[in-house]
């Protein structure tokens, strides 16, 4: 049986199809300007003087001086980068320990009223840590970690564990049962299975969550602003605000810092990307 | 050398059981085959026995213990799951190990016993690939080196075969069949739903229904003798024809039955189940009846040819039976002249014919020359 088509249809169908890529491809090209073009003029403006930020502040730079990222670097941002990484290194290594262990239990016990404890752990994502401040400030007084690493370790990993527990647990979920029952016939104990079989084959979730925390503590604030005090123990979010109160007027070094402060989320996440999409993808597809 | 025991299993989700009390008593090195319908519990009974699912009650024995409380791992039993179970992140080498590096063997025992069972199945050019690498079949005997590699007193297989295609699923099936001849002291128990396997794997085939055993017995005993209409039914491709009748007379140990299809039959039948007025249903296989040469002491039947099937060999013929509702199946000899529309004759031999009575259940009886 033959189909024909009309030539002037068949021209009109083509006309469409090229228009709406054409559309489509301007679109993904101005939103993928939209945002890299802040990222691009904060580092160009990071090699200019304070007079050409001024003078002409969207022109390229005259010259490409690194003067300004290694003052910016020496005045502080080596300190804030090494807290920076200490704490979101450690809150994210726990966060994700904790809430894969958690997801665990939530789909492989026989625990009775597991929904409820479900319900309880995901109910974690509604509570707000700006409520929490005070009676947290309270407790870490207490407890002696105010004004430590671990204050920010702790925080973070606890206001973290149900958006990770989630995730892992939708990833495990797809996941077969037949390796664990496998695992239980070649004598594995839970945590043998859980070490041996079920984490590593969480790797693209895992790398996802990791990434996923990372970009929250590394970006985090609030808590880093009011459980700690001292440039020595300063995460780079506060780092950047003292910096902005201290060069107030000099903003080459201020964008040289911000610059600076951003390279290395930038760097982890595209490394990263190929897990994280991947990671994302299977546990929302199973 | 072991001997398994089933005694009164049963097994319950909440408030739906789904084994009823199964009995069974299983040799050691015999190779038993579960076979029923989806949802028949077989595999329910695999895992139970495994020690994946619990017991609700009854006992499970093996080599005189009763293993109902004990752990998988100690009840001396290996698996190999449907699925294959192979853990996708290690190699080939590193699955066959692992179950005994759990179990603190050390490396130079491990390591003899993955080349040993690996040369068995044939795996040596493949211990350093993960399973992503293996086709099907492979993937298969990896499932199965792990098993090996524990010594198991006990093998389990579930369905091991349903995930391969019909040419590699032969040729799995004959590797199987050898396995079990290297190891004769090995008791292995494999569930299946495909007859052909369990027919040509079994020492004895268990028939599952609902959660009940309908019979056990060997392949041919099941073929030849089944207790009732479903095993009847199950066992033998293309399934068994059945006919319902009625018993119209009755006299001495002589009882009368009228097909619906209009066939009168004198059946001998000694113990009074055939009384009058009594259904029943009598069963020939398709592969039972000739077309051709008949006897006059055997019935003849006869009906028009609606459809046929041929098969190189044999061909399977559609014939309408007048009074019976569905087809009745006859392989006739492939060089046969057969098409549609053709009326036929055809006989089944009288000692091939199954009665049963209303229950389903069959009657030990003989069908006598027609008069």
């Amino acid at each position: 049986m033959s189909v024909s088509h009309h030539p002037r249809e068949t021209e009109r169908t083509d006309f469409v199809a090229v228009l709406a890529k054409t559309c489509l491809v301007t679109f993904l090209i101005s939103l993928g300007f939209v945002v890299l073009y802040p990222l691009f003029w904060m580092a160009t403006n990071g090699f200019k003087t304070n007079a050409e930020i001024f003078g002409n502040p969207f022109a390229l730079p005259s010259g490409f001086s690194i003067a300004n990222y290694i003052s910016a670097w020496n005045q502080g941002i080596r300190n804030y980068i090494a807290t920076s990484v200490i704490v979101t290194l450690g809150s994210a290594v726990c966060t994700v320990l904790v809430s894969a262990w958690t997801a665990y239990g939530l789909t492989r016990s026989k625990l009775p009223g597991k929904p409820f404890f479900v319900g309880i752990v995901l109910g974690g994502l509604m509570l707000s840590p700006t409520v929490a401040v005070i009676p947290l400030v309270r407790m870490m007084q207490d407890l002696g970690l105010y004004n430590t690493y671990w204050a920010l370790i702790i925080l973070y990993t606890a206001f973290r564990i149900p958006f990770t527990t989630f995730l892992i647990r939708a990833y495990m979920l797809g996941l077969p049962r037949d390796l664990d029952e496998a695992a239980i016939m070649d004598g594995a104990s839970e945590g043998q299975i859980f070490w041996r079989v079920t984490l590593p084959l969480c790797k693209p979730i895992l790398v996802s969550c990791v990434i996923l925390h990372v970009l929250f503590a590394w970006n985090e604030y609030l808590f880093a602003m009011i459980f700690t005090s001292g440039a020595d123990l300063q995460t780079l979010p506060v780092g950047l605000t003292s910096i902005m109160a201290k060069h107030g007027t000099n903003y080459a070094i201020v964008f040289a810092a911000m610059t600076l402060s951003a390279l290395p989320i930038v760097i982890t996440f595209f490394a990263a990307q190929r897990f994280f999409i991947r990671g994302l993808a299977e546990g929302i597809g199973k | 050398m072991v001997d398994l025991s089933l005694r009164n299993i049963r097994k319950a989700y909440a408030d739906l059981e789904v084994l009823h009390g199964i009995d069974l008593d299983i040799k050691s090195g015999e190779f038993i085959v579960f076979v029923g319908p989806s949802g028949c519990g077989k595999s329910t009974l695999l895992r139970s026995i495994a020690g994946l699912e619990s017991i609700t009650s009854g006992d499970l024995v093996i080599d005189g213990e009763r293993m109902n409380a004990v752990a998988p791992s100690k009840r001396g039993i290996s698996m190999v799951f449907q699925s294959y179970a192979l853990y996708p992140h290690m190699t080939v080498y590193e699955n066959m190990a692992f179950g005994l590096r759990i179990a603190g063997m050390p490396k130079a025992e491990i390591d003899t016993r993955v080349r040993r069972a690996a040369g068995i199945l044939q795996l040596d050019k493949y211990l350093q690939r993960q399973p992503k690498a293996l086709s099907g079949g492979q993937r298969q005997r990896v499932a199965i080196g792990r098993a090996i590699v524990r010594n198991p007193r006990v093998f389990l297989f579930d369905e091991p075969l349903s995930n391969l295609d019909a040419a590699l699923r032969v040729a799995t099936r004959i590797e199987i069949a050898k396995l079990k001849q290297s190891m004769p002291d090995v008791t292995m128990i494999y569930v299946t739903h495909d007859q052909v396997e369990a027919m040509t794997l079994a020492d004895r085939i268990v028939v599952f229904k609902d959660g009940y055993v309908e019979q056990m017995g060997t392949p041919t005993e099941l073929y030849r003798k089944p207790a009732n209409l479903f095993v009847a039914q199950f066992i033998g491709s293309p399934a068994m024809n059945i006919l319902k009748g009625k018993i119209i007379d009755r006299s001495g140990e002589v009882a009368r039955c009228q097909l619906d299809c209009g066939l009168l039959l004198d059946i001998e039948e000694g113990q009074g189940r055939l009384s009058k007025g009594e259904t029943i249903s009598i069963g020939i296989r398709p592969e039972n009846t000739r077309t051709t040469g008949e006897d006059a002491s055997d019935p003849a039947f006869s009906g028009t040819i609606d459809l046929v099937e041929h098969l190189g060999d044999v061909q399977i013929l559609y014939v309408d039976l007048s009074g019976h509702g569905e087809k009745f199946l006859v392989k006739a000899d492939g060089e046969s002249a057969l098409a549609r529309g053709q009326n036929i004759r055809f006989t089944p031999r009288r000692q091939d014919i199954h009665i049963f009575d209303a229950a389903g259940a069959v009657v030990a009886c003989r069908v006598l020359p027609p008069t």
